[in-house]
């Protein structure tokens, strides 16, 4: 190969899906310009409710956008402090693990048609897969700290865990029940209407299931300030301490890129001048409708405090659960009537 | 466990007797921690219920007793009222009661209005503020933003009438130091109607929402026995359906010729602890117009006090409206002999028991503050409720830690 070659081949390489969907678009780099702005627009949303200012320390004319950018900065070169009492290793292993776990569902979601990353009909299981082993590492997080604190924090991650996930999991299945796929590319082909007109009662358990695994108002029980100061994080300082904070963000960007996939028909109505300039970029659609969704649960912050653990527990294993199993129900009957 | 309950001659709460068990999982929040204020709460845990909590105060400030009894006594009325500075003239105004008790002068009729008028702003405030912590307790941060945004409608109400935001140092022994500044009642009216459209925006966002409700209702019940057993004082205890006010029980201020009436609740839960707040706001609200429309005219300080001043002085002070403390005001010697009184804070009742030995100084002044008598509330509402319960029984009590440490 001769040095002309080599930047075409770079050029290839980078907006191939594989490469250009997980680290550009919807993946990794849009992922941190999410965090960044869901954040500011979480307390610009909450200060015009709360009559607060909000953030205008830094770029007043531009409504203090930049303030999490100083803030991440800020967070970048403070001293990470591990306690002597912690387990090392797993205090440290925990929050890249947990990093991990949270981009692994970039690797299946499509932005476009035919534009994914690793293509396959189990896409929809695996993302959740992937989503539902973060617990796991923040327990190990809890755990490692060695703080009572801390585990008090780990337990409660463990019980919300258990309680969303069955929800989460029996209204994907119900979704994959009615388009008869488990694909995420085939489910938005199949829905000739948005999912949520088609199963809304699947719409909503998936709704709540998703604030609640995201951590969201009114159920952020598993870092109650109040009671438990920051729960399974109350030992992590500097850029782990921001990796624990911005893996809720994370968590709720791919679930609300599922639920637009699964409920509000993906990128359809799809913006053809787009997708022929480049597929990747087709998927804005998409991305717009999640950001929406995102903003709204980011409101829920203005009007909720935060249930008690067992009323949470009580709520995902008494109402939500057998409204999901109902939404399976529903799904089956729609499948059988005829209407998709 | 009846054996247990009573030992020492010391009474424990039901569950404390199983203190030191190897199945308790001992916490110890504060006294820097987000919600525990300026004090230490020693909390034992099993799984996730409560099994005891013990409150540990005097984190905040010491001995303001004894600092008082070292100095003239007027000096004592801007040192104390820095124990619950979000209700300083409330807390001192007891202080000037058994100061003049002792040095026998009344204070004329403008001057006692002008008292309750600030008392009430202050009782307003104060609420306030208890509410806005109770908020962001649940974690409602709306809440929070609001009373205490809210908040600053009184204080400035304040500022006008007395010159300063937070430590008024108002009353003094024989009237009060500022007359009415021109246009308050306006101001006051604007207020007043402010406020009232705001409660009804708290009771849709806050009071009757779900999610706050279900952690309200139920949770930390205070039974009227109970209550009255343990000396619980202000709206925790009338909240248990208990009907006392200090406001009622003492003669005070102009309270004996205003109309107002004091709300109770039978529930006794932190639901009825929130909601008989938000009443005695409108009831301090309607106590405000009252005062305004029947305000007598008339000197401000007592003819007695009023004489001593050279005669230009004694004009500037009729003219401006503003005391010029009379010398002798430094000096002022307790005669011998003791006096008590009481008086209605937000938070409670605060008694106080001045003894004078013939000297400027007190020879002893002691306080017992709403705070001091409802700490011990932790103790008996906590256990067996889950540990997420803590922070909402805390908020519902309102709870003032300063206030405690004297």
């Amino acid at each position: 190969m001769d040095v002309a070659g080599v930047l075409p081949w770079v050029l290839r390489l980078l907006l191939s899906p594989q490469v250009f969907a997980p680290v550009v678009f919807p993946g990794l780099a849009t992922a941190l310009v999410v965090l960044l702005t869901v954040i500011w627009a979480e307390r610009k949303i909450a200060a015009r409710v709360q009559m607060r200012v909000g953030p205008l320390y830094v770029t007043r004319r531009l409504g203090g956008v930049l303030q999490m950018l100083a803030d991440g900065t800020r967070y970048m070169f403070q001293e990470f402090i591990i306690p002597v009492t912690a387990d090392r290793v797993p205090f440290l292993f925990a929050p890249i693990l947990a990093l991990t776990l949270a981009i692994i569902p970039f690797a299946f979601i499509p932005s476009a048609p035919g534009f994914s990353p690793i293509k396959s009909p189990y896409s929809l299981p695996a993302a959740l897969a992937a989503i539902s082993a973060i617990p796991l590492s923040v327990l190990l997080m809890g755990w490692a700290s060695n703080n009572k604190f801390a585990i008090q924090g780990a337990v409660r991650e463990a019980f919300m865990g258990l309680a969303y996930e069955a929800v989460v999991f029996i209204s994907a299945l119900s979704m994959g029940v009615l388009y008869g796929t488990l694909d995420l590319e085939e489910a938005v082909a199949r829905q000739w209407l948005p999912g949520i007109v088609l199963n809304p009662v699947a719409a909503f358990t998936f709704f709540v299931g998703m604030v609640m695994s995201a951590g969201r108002l009114p159920f952020d029980i598993v870092e109650g300030e109040q009671e438990i100061v920051a729960g399974p994080f109350v030992e992590y300082s500097g850029i782990i301490f921001g990796i624990g904070m911005g893996l809720a963000y994370l968590k709720l960007y791919s679930l609300s890129l599922l639920y637009t996939l699964l409920f509000l028909s993906g990128w359809e109505p799809l913006v053809a001048p787009l997708y022929s300039v480049y597929p990747g970029i087709a998927g804005i659609f998409l991305f717009v409708k999640a950001y929406l969704l995102m903003l709204f649960v980011a409101f829920l912050r203005s009007v909720y405090g935060r249930y008690r653990l067992d009323q949470a527990l009580r709520a995902g294993w008494r109402v939500f659960l057998p409204l999901s199993l109902i939404s399976l129900l529903i799904s089956v009957v729609v499948k059988v009537v005829g209407c998709v | 466990m009846s054996t247990l309950s009573e030992q020492g001659g010391v009474i424990y709460s039901r569950l404390i007797a199983r203190e030191g068990d190897e199945s308790t999982y001992e916490l110890f929040i504060g006294p820097q921690h987000p919600a525990s204020g300026h004090m230490r709460f020693i909390v034992r845990l099993e799984g996730d219920v409560i099994v005891s909590v013990d409150p540990d105060i005097g984190y905040v400030h010491r001995t303001m007793e004894k600092l008082a009894e070292g100095r003239e006594v007027i000096k004592s009325i801007p040192l104390l009222e820095r124990m619950t500075i979000i209700d300083s003239h409330n807390v001192t105004l007891g202080l000037v009661r058994a100061i003049e008790k002792l040095l026998d002068v009344e204070p004329p009729p403008r001057a006692r209005y002008l008292r309750t008028l600030l008392s009430e702003i202050n009782r307003i405030a104060s609420h306030l503020y208890g509410m806005g912590i109770a908020g962001i307790m649940l974690n409602h941060s709306t809440m929070f933003m609001w009373a205490f945004g809210d908040r600053e409608v009184w204080l400035q109400l304040a500022e006008e009438l007395t010159g300063a935001r937070l430590t008024h140092t108002y009353s003094i022994p024989g009237g009060v130091r500022r007359d009415l500044p021109q246009g308050f009642a306006d101001k006051a009216e604007k207020a007043v109607r402010y406020m009232e459209r705001r409660l009804k925006d708290y009771m849709a966002v806050f009071f009757e929402n779900p999610q706050v409700r279900a952690r309200y209702e139920g949770v930390g019940v205070l039974k009227k026995s109970e209550a009255s057993r343990l000396g619980i004082v202000g709206p925790n205890l009338r909240a248990s359906g208990i009907k006392y006010d200090a406001r009622l029980a003492e003669d005070y201020a102009a309270y004996s010729e205003l109309e107002f009436e004091v709300p109770t609740h039978e529930e006794g839960d932190a639901m009825a602890r929130m909601l008989v707040r938000i009443e005695e706001i409108k009831q301090s609200m309607n106590i405000i117009r009252q005062i305004l429309r029947k305000i007598p005219d008339g000197s401000i300080l007592a003819d007695k006090y009023v004489r001593l001043l050279p005669p230009p002085l004694r004009e500037q002070v009729a003219k401006t409206g503003r005391v010029k403390f009379p010398g002798i005001f430094a000096t002022l010697k307790l005669p011998e002999g003791d006096a008590v009184s009481r008086v209605e804070m937000g938070h409670g009742e605060i008694f106080y028991h001045v003894t004078g030995n013939g000297s400027t100084k007190p020879y002893r002044l002691r306080v017992v503050t709403p705070s001091f008598r409802n700490v011990i509330l932790f103790r008996y509402l906590a256990p067996g409720h889950r540990f997420m319960d803590f922070p909402a029984i805390y908020g519902s009590l309102d709870y003032f830690p300063p206030e405690a440490d004297r």
